[in-house]
């Protein structure tokens, strides 16, 4: 008896995984490396730093989630051409930090594919840290399955430390669709070849709900002040560079794509619309939300400044499937993705990567940090 | 088509060993008798050595039949072949769809297939220090094996698979062609009132180790599943039991290794007890 009791035991220890991942306030973020890795010693001198939303590889395809498509499941041969033209892009622009979001590292709409071990293998860059925002056995929906996706930074130099912290969940769902949803997340890492004298180096990704009608957004953004901030007041006034897909817009930005976003069949703006907005495409759904990132503006040095974020060169994003006319499509319409930093980027370094606007529907942004007083 | 007819005839000339509720064995139903359970098929005890089962409640949606015969004595087992044929398509599209319960994504078309599988059973009363069938002493052993063929006609897109346990291998046959299943069934009666059943089933997609994707690339497949139930069971009556227990399902699968212990209920993150409810009746 005893020993069925503990053979028992130990298939419901085995067996019983949750379905769906759930994580604590805070978390340890999964560690990668390179299989080989290019030398890359830092001496001294700048640091380039990318955030780009990759779309976890699958370029402009249609995907249902977040355009007008009706596709689930890209093909192999696709998703590795387009993860080869990312990882080409990053070599191109050589950076020492990568912060990326929606990257796929176990799930059946990309072919199970580890998108972070692909980066980490065949770019520059050595060392990663993985947070899933979407870890489920199988989601019984849209024809999705398995599911893992988050936020990853690739370094050249080692990664130590690096933390999930998890942002809060929406609360406009119902329970069963709040259980099978994302779990967005900040994902942060120390970088202990770039520590400054007695100042730490981390840097911070995010990606902040882009579909909440509710105050989540503001939720999201108060956590990533919180956590910028407890780096700038930690120690002797810790160093950190931050970016990510804010799905926010910024200040004095259009507030509203409704009608630029909106798929064949929808209707908004009307009264009969079963919704007046389109999810996603408003950026005004609680008090405040035009200007809920003037806290990261007002405190920290942004890459591309307040002169010029509402500039159409510094646009970032357009849905995969927003046309200008039959043939055209809208590459980039608003800016969402940012990179800040409390210490100084070099003047005139900032770049908005709009020639890459083919392989996501989000656009890298970059730009050099200056360290050591150079 | 008529060597088959008469291997049927000639097969059912030979009376085979009946049993009830022994699903799982080489033995028949007796004549005219009929179980069927909450999840398990109907069957029905045609002869004393043909049985057919289908399973009623899916039978709309993925009609499916199966046939066991008696094959007499082999090897001092009693043994029965068993045929089985599904058409699992029109339940496949019905789940290849947009919105909950989108288990196939909906650009996926399944075409036409039919699953065909043939198994060989041979049981026996091992340790038989006492000669009723329903013998405390004894324990009752099946072995079983057999082919799988899943036969298409059309285009089947490999990214249609449903990649879950107990599902993924059953559905594997149609994207392999073929497979082979094996196992084994351990049943003793602790006391005349209840049963308890263990069974070991492997199935086996030969190829499907890794499939080389280019030729710098592999891409892992998933080639084989085990499955363990262990059931303990209440015989009511002759015509009436209920069963609980478990399903365990480990193996390979597209993503890497999995295990899980069945039935589990996800949103509450719990393994419940398998339960349920088996009727029998002979027919007059």
């Amino acid at each position: 008896m005893k020993k069925f009791l503990s053979i028992l035991g130990v298939l419901l220890i085995l067996g019983c995984d949750p379905f769906v991942t759930e994580f604590e306030d805070s978390s340890d973020a999964v560690m990668y490396e390179a299989n080989s890795q290019s030398d890359a010693t830092y001496d001294s001198g700048d640091v380039k730093v990318v955030t780009w939303n990759i779309r976890f590889g699958i370029a402009r395809f249609s995907f249902f989630g977040d355009s007008c498509g009706d596709d689930v499941i890209l093909d192999d041969d696709t998703i590795e051409k387009n993860m080869e033209a990312i990882a080409d892009a990053l070599n191109a622009m050589d950076a020492d930090i990568v912060l990326l979001q929606e990257v796929d590292v176990s799930s059946k709409r990309t072919g199970y594919m580890d998108q972070v071990q692909y980066l980490l293998d065949y770019t520059n860059l050595n060392y990663g840290c993985y947070a899933s925002m979407w870890k489920a056995d199988f989601i019984a929906s849209d024809g999705i399955g398995r599911i893992d996706a988050g936020n990853a930074i690739l370094s050249k130099y080692k990664l130590t430390d690096a933390e999930r912290i998890q942002l809060r969940l929406r609360t406009d769902q119902d329970e069963l669709t709040e259980y099978f949803y994302l779990r967005r997340n900040i994902v942060k890492a120390k970088i202990p070849a770039l520590t400054q004298g007695t100042q730490d180096f981390y840097a911070v990704d995010i990606h902040a709900t882009a579909f909440a009608t509710d105050d989540t957004k503001q939720k999201h953004i108060d956590k990533y002040v919180e956590t910028l901030a407890e780096i700038h007041a930690g120690g002797d006034g810790d160093l950190f560079v931050t970016g990510g897909d804010l799905n926010s817009v910024p200040p004095g930005s259009i507030t509203d794509f409704c009608e630029s976003d909106m798929c064949d069949g929808e209707d908004y703006h009307t009264d009969e619309a079963e919704e007046y907005h389109k999810e996603g495409s408003y950026f005004e759904n609680f008090e405040g939300e035009p200007d809920i990132l003037l806290p990261l503006y007002d405190v920290y040095n942004s890459a591309i400044d307040s002169a010029s974020y509402n500039l159409t060169e510094h646009f970032t994003h357009a849905p995969s499937t927003s046309m200008i006319d039959d043939t055209t499509a809208t590459m980039y319409d608003r800016k969402l993705d940012y990179l800040f930093t409390n210490g100084t980027w070099s003047s005139g370094s900032e770049h908005t990567h709009q020639a890459a606007w083919e392989l996501s529907d989000h656009l890298p942004v970059s730009a050099v940090l200056n360290l050591g007083g150079e | 088509m008529k060597k088959i007819i008469f291997y049927f005839i000639l097969t059912s000339l030979v009376f085979g060993e009946t049993k009830k509720w022994d699903a799982h064995s080489a033995y028949l139903l007796p004549q005219k008798r009929w179980e069927m359970g909450l999840f398990q098929p109907f069957r029905y005890g045609y002869s004393e050595s043909i049985e057919y089962s289908v399973h009623p409640l899916w039978f709309f949606v993925m009609p499916n039949f199966s046939l066991k015969i008696s094959q007499g004595d082999f090897a001092g087992f009693t043994s029965a072949s068993q045929y089985k044929m599904v058409y699992p398509t029109p339940f496949l599209n019905m789940i290849a769809k947009k919105g909950t319960m989108g288990i196939i994504a909906p650009e996926f078309q399944m075409p036409p297939m039919v699953g065909l599988s043939v198994s060989w059973l041979m049981s026996k009363t091992i340790f038989p220090f006492a000669a009723s069938p329903y013998s405390l002493i004894g324990l009752d052993l099946t072995l079983k094996g057999g082919l799988d063929l899943g036969v298409t006609f059309g285009d089947l897109d490999t990214r249609s698979t449903i990649d879950i346990p107990l599902v993924y291998h059953r559905l594997g046959v149609y994207y392999n062609k073929w497979g082979i299943h094996t196992g084994l069934d351990v049943q003793k009666n602790l006391t005349q009132k209840f049963t308890v059943l263990c069974d070991l089933d492997l199935k086996f997609l030969p190829g499907l180790a890794e499939v080389q994707i280019d030729p710098d690339a592999s891409k892992l497949k998933g080639e084989y599943s085990l499955e363990h139930k262990l059931l303990l069971i209440w015989n009511k009556s002759e015509n009436f039991r209920v069963l609980t227990g478990y399903k365990f399902v480990m193996g390979e699968y597209p993503y890497g290794s999995d295990m899980r212990l069945l039935p589990y209920i996800p949103m509450a993150e719990t393994w419940v007890p398998i339960i349920e409810f088996q009727w029998a009746r002979k027919k007059r």
